[in-house]
């Protein structure tokens, strides 16, 4: 495999987690982050300080980073998931900027704007598929536990939630910390690929950039988000597109679903091949009155 | 008989608004209780005050002896208050089923890491969970439709559906607001077979908000009247139906059920 | 000094206000954060900066220009995305979704259609400045400040005082009520995207002359959301306080502190002000009924 495809995977990869995260948050809790880039931030900067300045393994990095994300996560939450929706939603943009404002300032530590270099290479091909796989497939088994749907509860409907005994308060709390570890994960990963990570890396459109590609994907669905993250990283990769003309058709493109059909690519359904035997069984019995019946439902 | 909830000169405010005025009710296990009262009387706003939507500006809710003033919706219900919703709650774009296992929650005693990698206690409670589900819907007469998404049911089943939620949650008290709004005097006389049937099967004490006259008459143990936000009658279906007092205040103008 | 610093402060604070006042209007309505608020006003500044200089118009026409055609960007976006949105039933975080996106959409549109580079007013005001004793004010920003204010008090006066003020003030309460007394919901939401847009057009251009236009020109809005979240989400008089705070908190944290903790104290002090009135300084409680 030619350098140049390992590296279009692994930043699929990449993105695939910091994206499940968001999908989490957003599509299944119905809880709105401008701030996920800053978790990125803080597990990128928490391992890449580990295995630089304290020549910490690899796999020791891997994990805390994202534990510190989710400790971070842990301690904004109980300050502000009570917060009513904008409200809620403005301290995680802040939170964010914030985060990106610090490692800008604290350079003894992080190199400030300069950022910080001579990251080991340690996300290889084999890391970042077998560490998406096993993100993909944790966040797949929560969000059909009671764990998930007790979000989607929340999602759905707060107040019954509530009544039917669910403590949103510390669920949302769940829900945060799991989107923050993933994208420290995220972040940890492409600190070790690229080597080299700068504030402005992690700035508001990188947040933004998430959550656009959850929208696209289909709120409450994961497999959707995996499948717009994989859309949105490769295509602007083969077309060689500018930045602006990408973010353009992102916008637009949000701005179209969320009005036209707002469950997105899958909505709240999941990615499955039953469609197509069902199609398949539609077009070869067609003799059989059962099966006309539509599936598009 | 042992008291279940002790409700005591309870009040609510709303700035200058008092739509609960010195409200106190002693409800018996096992009995079956209406609220009747004209429109804003303070019906739900009592059920908001039970269930921890709302603290009480003055006075004292207990439950089995002890106070639940103060505490979380959640851990009300925890406690076993369950109640339905006068504008139906549904987890509207999930599947019948699933609005019932949401609420079975407690029941799954496994942990965020058993739930990632579906080890442990986890195929065991999950299962577990969906046959007491697949009963309850069963019970209702909903097993049928327990794919469908339950924002598209019939208004009729969505109560139904909203019943059995609340029953998933081993409740002792059970709270229904309006269950038969919306429905004709056939559908109705159903529901009180259906309440009925939930009542004997299900050990339950339930009190019940109605604007249907008959429906109250001939379900209800005791019934409650309320008015500007406190009781001006307390008595069994018989003696509320011949009382001056209630007449003038509720009766009279039935209409406006 | 301070006296100088706050004089800045209170500049750069009106500019806020002007873009706060239409967050805080049309939250007030719709109960939603207008996203793409900071991207009208960047294109209320193109469209007056290409007026001048590439249409060769005079100055004051190209003003009302670009106040106009802001105004009807905004509408634009209520009526091909809020509008439908709301008819869809859908959740109120749709419509930030939606806002997101149409202000990725303008700001990137911004960098293909007129590129990237910083574009200067040309000079109408002389670049002088107006002593007064020791102090020294630049001119723009004294016309700045006169028109924020002028502006200001003349959207109190409409708010409260007028007809539009009053069926406004109806429909943020009661959408259903409001239609229901007779009042055309849809025409003065229309309206308010229409008053709320002008204003950020005028703050763009403002913006434009004291600095450059570019396409992110729109992220000041940040600090204007900022504003009506400090003084409240939906309070019109709110967001004014909070726009004034911000704009002297920034200039006193740049001035005495460090220009790269500008920011940084802002957010920190916003998420703080939150803790303890979870709806700003002038909001109010927004409860979901069960």
């Amino acid at each position: 495999m030619s350098g140049y495809v390992e590296g279009v995977i692994i930043l699929v990869c990449i993105n695939v987690i910091a994206v499940l995260g968001v999908s989490i948050l957003t599509g299944f809790t119905r809880l709105f982050s401008f701030g996920n880039a800053g978790f990125m931030a803080i597990g990128a900067y928490a391992s890449a300080i580990l295995t630089t300045k304290y020549g910490a393994p690899f796999p020791v990095a891997l994990v805390v980073g994202p534990i510190i994300a989710a400790i971070a996560a842990l301690g904004l939450g109980k300050l502000t998931l009570k917060l009513k929706g904008d409200y809620f939603l403005i301290t995680t943009l802040g939170f964010g900027e914030s985060i990106r404002l610090l490692f800008l300032f604290a350079e003894p530590i992080t190199g400030g704007a300069r950022g910080l270099s001579g990251i080991p290479p340690k996300t290889t091909l084999f890391i970042a598929i077998g560490i998406t796989v096993l993100a993909f497939l944790g966040a797949w088994n929560f969000l059909r536990s009671k764990y998930g749907r007790n979000l989607m509860a929340i999602r759905e409907q707060e107040i019954a939630a509530e009544a039917v005994g669910i403590d949103t308060a510390k669920f949302k709390e769940y829900s945060f910390m799991i989107s923050a570890a993933y994208a420290g994960m995220a972040g940890a990963l492409l600190a070790h690929y690229y080597m080299f990570i700068s504030p402005i890396m992690f700035n508001l459109p990188k947040s933004a950039e998430l959550t656009i590609t959850v929208v696209i994907g289909g709120l409450g669905s994961l497999s959707g988000s995996v499948l717009a993250t994989i859309l949105l990283t490769v295509l602007p990769e083969v077309f060689r597109s500018a930045a602006e003309y990408r973010m353009l058709l992102y916008g637009l493109a949000v701005v179209v679903i969320i009005v036209l059909k707002p469950s997105g690519l899958m909505g709240y359904r999941e990615f499955s091949l039953r469609p197509i035997f069902k199609l398949y069984e539609r077009i070869f019995k067609k003799n059989d009155p059962t099966q006309t019946k539509g599936d598009g439902k | 008989m042992k008291p279940i909830l002790t409700i005591t000169n309870l009040h609510k405010h709303f700035g200058g608004v008092k739509a609960i005025n010195d409200f106190s009710v002693t409800l018996e296990k096992g009995k079956i209780y209406g609220l009747i009262g004209p429109n804003g009387a303070g019906k739900t706003t009592i059920f908001n005050t039970i269930t921890g939507i709302y603290d009480p500006t003055m006075g004292n809710i207990a439950l089995n002896g002890e106070s639940i003033v103060g505490k979380a919706p959640y851990e009300i219900s925890n406690l076993g208050i369950a109640r339905t919703f006068q504008n139906i709650r549904l987890f509207g774009n999930l599947s019948v089923l699933d609005n019932v296992i949401i609420a079975c929650h407690v029941d799954a005693k496994y942990g965020l890491f058993e739930a990632m990698t579906k080890f442990g206690r986890f195929k065991k409670n999950e299962e577990d969970i969906k046959e007491k589900c697949l009963k309850l819907l069963q019970f209702v007469g909903l097993e049928e439709m327990r794919d469908d998404i339950a924002g598209a049911l019939p208004y009729g089943h969505q109560r139904k559906l909203e019943i059995a939620r609340a029953l998933a949650t081993n409740p002792d008290l059970l709270l229904l607001d309006e269950p038969a709004a919306g429905m004709n005097e056939k559908e109705s006389e159903e529901l009180v077979r259906f309440i009925q049937n939930i009542h004997e099967n299900f050990d339950l004490t339930i009190l019940l908000i109605e604007h249907h006259m008959d429906f109250v008459m001939s379900l209800c143990d005791e019934i409650a009247v309320l008015n500007f936000g406190s009781t001006i009658f307390m008595g069994s279906p018989a003696e509320v139906k011949s009382n001056p007092a209630v007449i003038e205040a509720y009766l009279g103008g039935e209409d406006d059920a | 000094m301070l006296l100088q610093q706050l004089i800045n402060g209170i500049s750069v604070g009106g500019i806020y206000a002007l873009l706060a006042t239409g967050y805080a209007l049309i939250y007030s309505l719709l109960g939603f954060s207008n996203w793409a608020h900071g991207e009208v006003a960047m294109l209320g500044a193109y469209i007056g900066i290409l007026s001048v200089t590439s249409l060769q118009m005079p100055f004051l026409f190209a003003v009302i220009l670009a106040v106009v055609g802001a105004g009807l960007i905004s509408v634009f976006n209520e009526k091909i995305a809020y509008k439908r949105i709301r008819d869809n039933n859908s959740p109120t975080m749709f419509l930030m979704i939606a806002a997101m996106g149409l202000s990725t959409t303008f700001q990137n549109m911004a960098i293909v259609v007129f590129g990237p580079k910083f574009k200067m007013f040309p000079q109408i005001l002389p670049v002088g400045a107006v002593k007064i004793g020791s102090l020294s004010v630049g001119l723009l920003d004294l016309v700045s400040l006169g028109i924020v204010i002028v502006v200001i008090i003349g959207l109190q006066y409409l708010i409260t005082k007028t007809k539009f003020g009053l069926a406004v003030k109806a429909a943020s309460s009661n959408m259903g009520t409001a239609s229901l007394l007779g009042i055309n919901v849809d025409k003065y939401i229309m309206l308010v995207f229409f008053l709320a847009g002008s204003l950020a057009g005028i703050s763009g251009v403002l913006y434009g002359m004291k600095y450059t236009v570019y396409p992110q020109l729109g992220n000041v809005a940040l600090k204007a959301f900022i504003a009506s979240v400090f003084g409240g989400l939906g309070s019109v008089q709110g967001a004014i306080v909070g726009a004034m705070g911000i704009g002297l908190l920034e200039t006193l944290v740049s001035a005495y502190i460090h220009s790269g903790l500008r920011d940084l104290i802002t957010f920190i002090l916003l998420i703080a002000i939150l803790l303890f009135r979870p709806t700003g300084l002038m909001g109010k409680d927004i409860q979901d009924k069960a």
